[in-house]
């Protein structure tokens, strides 16, 4: 209950500031509008919150919330995905301009294991940004992925061990 | 910190342009989301990035980022929901080798 609270307090504190970005009007009227539309959404959207972990068979089912991320972490991983993602462009844009197109497309799976839900979007939106992958589906823990090369699919699924971007992200959430 | 502006747009117009040659250019509609979803990303993201250096700090290039920010978190989903369709009604990437 308390945890639901605070998820629900920083749901609402986060419209708010949105509201008062957007709005850029300071007085009073404005304020008690924004205040009231922010607490309303953040009630309509509370059952979102909290979401269930990724079933596993054995472990029991845990509830995880979803602001309760690892910021600290989170920052310098942005900052690498960043630059991965302006790698990536560079790559395609090679492959586009190349007139031979030396491209090898293909579909495979792997698979990571990791509980919390938030964890596992994370890890799907960082594919589908960075070099010649894209998350076509993922069900439970067994990822989807559309490569555009050869080396692409194997930078993210070695026949041995696992890539570098799934550790960079189990690491994130100590998974 | 207007050249550094210029730079960032010619940045933006050069990805956004590599990303339509490659949707015409790509054989299937796949590799054509790979053109699609990873050039508009970072040529609207440096496009904008741009105009917000250009204009300096302020409320406007404020919100500018925040725009850039929601094409970041919006951009890949979209990709994603669009290849899931696709693949689950059925089409068949192409892989070069013929049928």
């Amino acid at each position: 209950m308390r945890e639901k609270l605070i998820q629900y307090s920083i749901l609402s504190s986060i419209l708010f500031l949105f509201w008062v970005i957007f709005s850029g009007k300071l007085d009073v009227k404005h304020l008690m509008i924004g205040a009231v539309t922010a607490l309303v959404i953040a009630w309509i959207c509370s059952s979102f919150l909290q979401v269930s972990s990724v079933t596993t068979p054995g472990i029991p089912v845990k509830e995880y919330a979803v602001f309760n991320l690892p910021y600290l972490k989170l920052f310098p991983y942005l900052g690498w995905l960043l630059w991965e993602l302006v790698k990536a462009n560079v790559d395609v844009a090679l492959l586009v301009l190349n007139p031979q197109m030396p491209i090898s497309p293909q579909i495979f799976t792997f698979k990571k294991t990791m509980s919390n839900p938030v964890a596992h979007m994370i890890l799907a939106n960082s594919i589908t940004l960075t070099p010649g992958t894209i998350t076509v589906d993922v069900q439970e823990d067994v990822y989807t992925i559309h490569a555009l090369t050869e080396s692409a699919a194997l930078s993210l699924a070695p026949l041995a061990g696992e890539g570098d971007m799934p550790a960079r992200v189990g690491r994130l959430f100590n998974e | 910190m207007r050249i550094l502006a210029i730079f960032f747009l010619m940045g933006g117009f050069f990805f956004t342009t590599v990303a339509a040659l490659g949707v015409i250019r790509f054989p299937d509609f796949y590799t054509r989301l790979h053109a699609a979803g990873k050039g508009d990303t970072l040529g609207i993201a440096l496009s904008i990035t741009g105009l917000a250096l250009y204009h300096g700090f302020n409320l406007v290039s404020l919100k500018l980022m925040f725009i850039v920010f929601f094409i970041f978190l919006a951009n890949p989903i979209g990709t994603h929901v669009l290849s899931g369709a696709a693949y689950k009604t059925g089409i068949r990437p192409w892989t070069g080798k013929g049928e």
